[in-house]
């Protein structure tokens, strides 16, 4: 069993696992092991001075819930995208909008807004009284301005 | 004179195929790279994004009773689900418990919200597969739902009926006969619905032994509700970690186990029955009492204050639908995150289409019943 | 007395031959008529039954109940810009709905129509070989629509012209087999079965009777030539946008639409006179072509409601019905007739 930093219970009766980064996966595959087979979310958190990132996952036989937590300085988490499949558009949508870096994701590209977009929304230091607009260039590349004139 | 090409095949002699995001099958916004070889779909990336409108954000930047409509307009075809799902997790947050009178309001809302969205995406189903006149004989169902609910509330599809600690007007006489009136025709107009379908040698042509989910597959792609529970697995939030007032009501998860079209399938039409046995029950059980928690007064919402960090799951149309809020002890929630069902049943698409034929491909993302105001939020 | 000689009769002052050049041009302009009027009365029924059938109203707006609809949205189509898309093969683009039309009038120019009451015989073509004009004369359609899906230079385009390639090929063969079977049951009681008129004339007892699998078999064939759901593969709307057609717009959009349609009145009024006795009937030397229009309607309105209330058949399924059943099928059919005819000499 790789070291839980922290065990606690959160305000909703859920068990809460406090892990470093570089035991993330192998914690995963454990709990894997153990039958917790679904995992239900991940969600990124901004702490402002560090990111934290929260995957709760369910044991499907047992009824068991758990939620494994992990915080990182640098933006980068491992990615469990080789444990469960389903972390696959988890993780790039917390890269889109949260700006986490998932190492060793297979397909590391933003998944709602465009490629060129400019920050990452659900940062909270993202600035969202700037407008942003996608346009083309001549390559048919997308690429953001922040003039609204820009291209049209 | 000969004009460009129309297609430029890879080293496969695969074609690439733009389909959406304003196709007729797309249910929306959604828009699929298809490499064809010949009829056959040899790669599926779904590229979504469309409707994005960062409804996270938005709830973060709004005190906690405002979010709701965020949340209505995500499912925007089962809304009540929706805050019931919203309002699971704020009043963990909040520490403001709905009374037992609306618990057992919200769970009648709730299912009459599930019903008119199986209704919508049996309609669909139709029209994916070609199949017009059914579509119709779904939407005058539906419409009698979205007549109670304006009865209840004023409002057909986002409906904003419930608030923290209650609801926003209370169930009256006249409200209980309609329902009890709709429950009474309805099984019969789902039975006329049901054997257009499956009376059919075509439809069963199309739908039976097409689009298998393995289970293991499944649960790995996290697909839940009604798909996962045609492809065996036995799991409903309702049943597996009751909220509201599900632990006090008997009713059957149903489960099938061809993990095809089909089963899909028949497992929602079998939902909207189980459905219908939970409005009856619910609806003649309603207490008494309240229809709103008095420590939750409407003119002091916007003062309320949570802290800590709750995830809350509950069985929406679509499947397990998760809000995880963390609140800092602030009027507005510090963090928002929605576990869209919709999104991780489309994740599956590139799976089941692989290897099957165009009209295949259309048959399958119809039965994953994507509402693209929940895959994108 | 036929419509024909009745206007080479009022031409006679121009000679002989101009005089019937110009009947027959007047008569084709006549049958145009007659097949536009139809088919928009056609597609008013096929709306007003539909919206019945859907629990909705239908058009009620344009005149009274409706009936100006049809004129109103053909106005509103001619009225449109014709969108070119810039990668297209310019002439078979512009070409390919023309010949859809063109096919559609030249398959209704080649019909029998009996006698109507005191303007006589309105048939135009007296061929001796009328059923093989005919049968050619279908085939024309599809390939205005290949012209189309191919020219158009357009993914979802190109696909459905190949589906309707491979619907086209994939019931053919049985459908000729199946009219051959007539053919052999004609020539015993006629010296010319190739000839329509005297195809429908010999049918004491309608053919659909003992040839109830020909009948079958060519039906489905038909709908399936009228591209009518559940054989409309090649445009089916929830897959590949609207097929062959989807690169056009205003009224050469029109004419697909009108091809669609006309197509299924067409098959409608050839099932009728090949099989169930054509403008044959009680009275039929007064009042033949009531008849025929009667038995083409049900038929059409069969069609339709077949139309809506059954799925799209995938294109495979169909390729795989039409070798291994109507195929077989109909050359049982083939059998049966040679049996009905040498042995039991009906």
């Amino acid at each position: 069993m790789v070291e839980i930093l922290e065990e606690s219970t959160g305000k909703d009766g859920r068990r809460v696992l406090k892990v470093a980064k570089e035991n993330l996966v192998q914690l995963m595959k454990e709990l894997k092991s153990h039958g917790f087979v679904h995992l239900s979310l991940i969600t990124g958190i901004d702490r402002k001075d560090r990111l934290e990132v929260v995957y709760h996952l369910q044991n499907l036989e047992k009824n068991e819930y758990i939620a494994v937590k992990t915080e990182t300085l640098d933006e980068r988490v491992p990615s469990v995208t080789s444990v469960f499949t389903s972390a696959n558009w988890d993780e790039r949508e917390q890269y889109d909008l949260m700006g986490i870096v998932f190492e060793g994701h297979p397909n590391l590209k933003r998944l709602f807004l465009p490629e060129s977009w400019v920050g990452h929304p659900l940062r909270k230091n993202y600035d969202i009284s700037k407008v942003q607009y996608i346009n083309m260039d001549e390559n048919g590349e997308d690429y953001a301005t922040f003039d609204p004139g820009d291209g049209w | 004179m000969m004009g460009p090409r129309i297609s430029n095949p890879d080293e496969n002699g695969w074609v690439e195929l733009n389909m959406g995001p304003q196709h007729p099958s797309t249910h929306g916004v959604l828009r699929l790279k298809v490499k064809l070889d010949g009829e056959i779909v040899r790669e599926v990336e779904p590229v979504i994004g469309y409707l994005h409108r960062n409804a996270e954000k938005i709830c973060e930047l709004d005190y906690y009773c405002d979010s709701m409509i965020y949340f209505d307009r995500m499912d925007y075809v089962g809304a009540m689900n929706m805050e019931v799902g919203y309002l699971e997790a704020a009043e963990k947050l909040l520490g403001i418990p709905p009374p037992e009178r609306v618990q057992w309001i919200r769970v009648v809302m709730a299912e009459l919200s599930r019903v008119a969205s199986h209704l919508v995406w049996a309609g669909a189903f139709g029209l994916d597969l070609g199949m017009l006149t059914p579509f119709f004989y779904c939407f005058v169902e539906r419409e009698k739902i979205l007549r109670i609910f304006v009865e209840a509330c004023g409002s057909r599809q986002e409906t904003n009926y419930m608030s923290i600690g209650g609801v926003y007007q209370d169930f009256n006489d006249k409200l209980i006969h309609d329902i009890l009136e709709f429950t009474e025709q309805f099984p019969k107009k789902l039975e006329d619905i049901f054997n257009a379908y499956v009376k059919n040698d075509i439809f069963i042509s199309r739908t039976k032994g097409i689009g298998i989910l393995e289970p293991e597959v499944a649960l790995d792609y996290g697909v839940t509700g009604p798909m996962l529970r045609a492809s065996g697995v036995d799991y409903d939030v309702r049943k597996a970690e009751p909220y509201l007032v599900y632990d006090k009501i008997n009713f059957d998860i149903p489960v099938s186990h061809k993990k095809d079209n089909l089963a899909r399938f028949l497992v929602r039409f079998e939902e909207m029955r189980q459905s219908i046995k939970i409005i009856n029950q619910a609806v003649k059980k309603i207490p008494d009492g309240p229809y709103f928690n008095p420590k939750a007064k409407k003119s002091l919402m916007i003062r309320l204050r949570g802290e800590g960090e709750v995830y809350a799951r509950t069985e929406s149309s679509k499947g397990e639908f998760g809000v995880y809020l963390v609140g800092d002890g602030g009027v507005k929630p510090y963090r928002v995150r929605v576990r869209s069902p919709s999104l991780k049943n489309l994740s599956v698409l590139p799976y089941l289409a692989k290897d099957q034929m165009i009209a295949d491909m259309v048959a399958i993302s119809g039965t994953t019943d994507l509402v693209f105001g929940e895959v994108d939020r | 007395m036929n419509v024909l000689t009745r206007l080479a009769d009022f031409f006679a002052a121009f000679g002989h031959y101009p005089a019937y050049i110009l009947a027959y041009l007047f008569e084709t302009l006549f049958m145009i008529v007659f097949v536009m009027v139809s088919l928009v009365a056609m597609i008013y029924i096929f709306r007003k039954y539909m919206a019945r059938l859907q629990l909705r109203v239908g058009p009620n707006r344009v005149g009274k109940f409706g009936t100006l609809q049809l004129i109103a949205d053909s106005l509103k189509l001619a009225g449109k810009e014709s969108i070119l898309p810039s990668g297209r093969d310019d002439l078979p683009f512009r070409i390919a709905p023309i010949i859809v039309f063109l096919g559609l009038i030249t398959g209704f120019a080649l019909l029998p129509y009996g006698q109507f009451y005191f303007i006589g015989s309105l048939t135009v073509t007296h061929s001796d070989v009328s059923l093989l004009l005919l049968f050619a004369a279908l085939a024309i359609m599809p390939i205005g629509e290949i012209l189309a899906g191919i020219s158009s230079r357009n993914k979802y385009a190109v696909v459905g012209a190949l589906r309707g390639v491979a619907k086209d090929v994939s019931f053919e063969i049985p459908m000729m087999i199946s009219v051959l079977a007539l053919v052999m049951m004609a020539s015993a009681k006629t010296a010319n079965p190739l000839n329509l008129s005297n195809l429908v004339e010999v049918q004491f007892i309608p053919y659909g009777i003992p040839q109830i699998i020909g009948l079958g078999v060519f039906f489905i064939a038909m709908v399936a030539r009228a591209s009518f759901s559940p054989f409309d593969m090649s445009e089916s709307d929830s897959e590949l946008v609207s097929g062959h057609s989807t690169e056009y717009t205003g009224m050469r959009f029109g004419m697909f639409y009108m091809g669609l349609f006309g197509s299924i009145f067409l098959s409608s009024l050839v099932v009728s006179l090949l099989y169930l006795g054509g403008y044959n009937g009680p009275y039929s030397g007064y009042a033949g072509f009531v008849f025929l229009l009667i038995k083409g309607l049900i038929l059409v309105l069969i069609s339709f409601t077949i139309w809506l209330s059954v799925p799209r058949i995938r294109i495979d399924k169909f390729v795989n019905m039409g070798w291994k059943y109507l195929l077989p099928a109909s050359i049982i059919n083939l059998i049966i007739a040679g049996v009905l005819t040498l042995g039991l000499g009906i």
